[in-house]
């Protein structure tokens, strides 16, 4: 592993792709229209690292973070635990349904405040860890609705300051209406009269763009191009709100095959600051065509958040802390057999 | 309590088997639905077997019109989602079509509900004292906001009925007649609550909850026990038709063989505690 390594890290030395640079230049080239504007050379760099690298290089503490997958479904969990691995807190949690990947962080301390529309497992339960922080205190919330966080998001990526639903309104979901005093700013939530419709309440919300994204999806190549199969959540709008985003996926492919079906890319790589080929990344959840989520793994981990922080702690040190990686921790925790087994048992649904 | 052990309602089927084929009678052909998985996921699928096969399903998570493999446990399961026409995104489905007002029927659930129907998921308890915290909205208030028809399956317990929700995460009929219009959202809309005791529908003058009809065996005085706020039976108020055989066996061994969500025992659910 040691000279993948090196590689890796004289590559992630190349500056990357700057996305304001080369609109800058064009910008900067002035003179008359007769004069033939050269072309620049597409500025492509390799965005492929390790989880480690990734984390380490855009994870910072305090961050905002986009958090992709739902439920039991593409949930990052790779990344989520090289995170835990390298204990980044005061993270603000950001999302839509935030479940176990969420639930984990919380778990390990290193979460502050989630905005989000629900903290839920379903059958599996509530995110246990969520709940209990919430109730002692030590985890702000923001409550949103599904639909809300997917708003927020659609302003932070078309980049606007807010959008406008109709979700939210009669429930306590929206804040008090603010003072109306001189600087007094909206909170969460804002409802105002429809300029085009005099009387007709409409629900503004402000932008999300968190700092730093996560996702797990089925392809991407080097570039940071990102082919997301089957149900694709908040993820489109929440990737391309973000100033960074970390992909990791399941298998690297070439970027001529990207080119070759172009109107299948879900992201092109502009929106991509670093992709981790990981496969099982999103272990113990599903990824649409390639393996089904493991149940039993689920209720492990809920039976720990269940029954308080010093089962997590034991959880995590044995399948965080103690792995080295998060192959390791899938040698140890899944094993072959069963990872196999959940490969098949998704080939037989899709 | 009122005799009847929890699963067994009489000659071969359980309550629960009950409520689903209740509220699935509450699915209309041609009904674009928005739903989960569980019970509710079961009520609809049976409807599309039975009385109403151009009901079209919508999962929050995304599907638009599966072929449900029996039995999906999450939104997320892949089951949910085969052989769809479209696994999208969430603004395909809360924003493109539930926002846009292209649902017709939505099923929601929650820990509490009230006596105009307003639904609490995000926390039992008021500021101060202490609080239960609960999974949160989900998509259930954009349901609520944007539903022209809800339905609820849930048991009926007086702790889940109180007077007033502690916080009203998905709106019903918010304070009373006219409140949701003055609050931005439509009025033309209704509620159904499908229990183990009673179908519950809004009085469509009040808004308030009253009692449609009694499961078989169930007084309105064994409902008026379990429902923490003053209820009254509709003028037509009859009891719930049993299930046929032919339904048994829909329910039995088409849609859920596994027993996943029919079984006697209720599954453990962080919610309930």
């Amino acid at each position: 592993m040691n000279h993948f390594t090196c590689a890796y890290l004289t590559l992630c030395e190349i500056p990357l792709y700057d996305l304001g640079g080369a609109a800058r230049a064009r910008a900067g080239r002035g003179g008359p229209a007769s004069v033939p504007m050269t072309p620049q050379p597409p500025r492509v760099t390799d965005k492929l690292m390790t989880a480690q690298e990734a984390v380490a290089r855009y994870v910072r503490p305090g961050a905002v973070l986009g958090m992709g997958g739902q439920n039991i479904g593409r949930c990052p969990m790779a990344l989520t635990q090289e995170i835990i691995r390298q204990r980044i807190g005061g993270l603000t949690v950001a999302g839509c349904n935030l479940s176990i990947a969420m639930d984990q962080l919380v778990g390990a301390g290193l979460v502050s405040r989630c905005i989000c529309g629900s903290g839920n497992l379903e059958r599996f339960g509530t995110t246990f860890c969520w709940r209990r922080a919430i109730e002692e205190g030590t985890l702000q919330i923001d409550d949103y609705s599904h639909l809300a966080m997917v708003t927020r998001f659609l302003a932070g990526e078309m980049g606007v300051p807010f959008m406008p639903t109709r979700s939210l309104l009669g429930s306590d979901l929206l804040p008090p209406a603010p003072e109306p005093s001189a600087g007094a700013r909206p909170g969460k939530a804002l409802v105002i009269d429809n300029p085009w419709a005099p009387g007709e309440p409409v629900v503004l919300v402000p932008a999300l763009q968190p700092d730093v994204s996560i996702v797990h999806v089925q392809r991407a190549d080097r570039m940071g191009n990102l082919i997301i199969e089957g149900f694709s959540t908040h993820e489109p709008e929440m990737i391309r709100a973000s100033r960074h985003v970390i992909a990791s996926c399941e298998e690297l492919v070439p970027t001529d095959e990207i080119r070759a079906h172009p109107e299948q890319t879900t992201i092109p790589f502009l929106h991509v600051s670093a992709v981790v080929v990981q496969r099982f990344g999103a272990y113990p959840t599903s990824v649409h065509r390639y393996y089904d989520f493991d149940g039993a793994q689920v209720s492990a981990y809920q039976a720990a958040a269940r029954a308080g922080a010093a089962a997590v702690a034991e959880y995590l040190n044995a399948r965080v802390w103690g792995c080295a990686n998060f192959d390791d921790h899938l040698a140890r925790i899944a094993g072959r057999n069963t990872l196999e087994g959940l490969r098949q048992a998704m080939q037989a649904i899709v | 309590m009122f005799g009847m052990p929890e699963g067994s309602a009489g000659a071969g089927y359980s309550h629960r088997e009950l409520m689903v084929i209740e509220a699935a009678r509450h699915v209309r052909d041609g009904d674009i639905v928005f739903v989960g998985t569980g019970l509710p996921l079961l009520a609809t699928t049976f409807a599309q077997r039975t009385h109403a096969p151009d009901v079209v399903c919508v999962i929050e998570s995304g599907v638009i019109a599966p072929r449900v493999r029996p039995t999906p446990i999450s939104v997320s399961d892949p089951k949910v989602m085969y052989q769809a026409v479209r696994l999208g995104s969430l603004r395909d489905v809360l924003g493109c079509l539930l926002q846009r007002g292209m649902i017709d029927l939505g099923f929601l659930g929650g820990a509490q509900i009230d006596r105009y129907g307003n639904i609490n998921s995000t926390r039992i308890g008021v500021p101060g004292a202490t609080q239960r915290r609960l999974p949160g909205s989900g998509g259930g208030n954009d349901m609520a906001s944007h539903c022209p028809r809800l339905l609820v399956i849930t048991r009926h317990e007086r702790r889940r009925f109180p007077e007033r929700c502690d916080f009203i995460t998905s709106p019903g009929f918010l304070d009373g007649p006219g409140a949701r219009r003055r609050a931005g959202l439509s009025d033309e809309f209704a509620v159904t609550v499908v229990t183990d005791l009673a179908v519950m529908e809004n009085d469509p003058v009040t808004c308030a909850l009253r009692v449609a009809q009694l499961m078989p065996g169930v007084t309105l005085d064994a409902v008026r026990a379990e429902t923490g706020f003053r209820i009254e039976a509709a003028p037509q108020a009859r009891e719930v038709t049993p299930p046929t055989d032919a339904d048994l066996r829909v329910l039995r061994e088409e849609l859920d063989p596994a027993r996943v969500y029919l079984k006697a025992e209720e599954p453990v659910s962080g919610s309930r505690r």
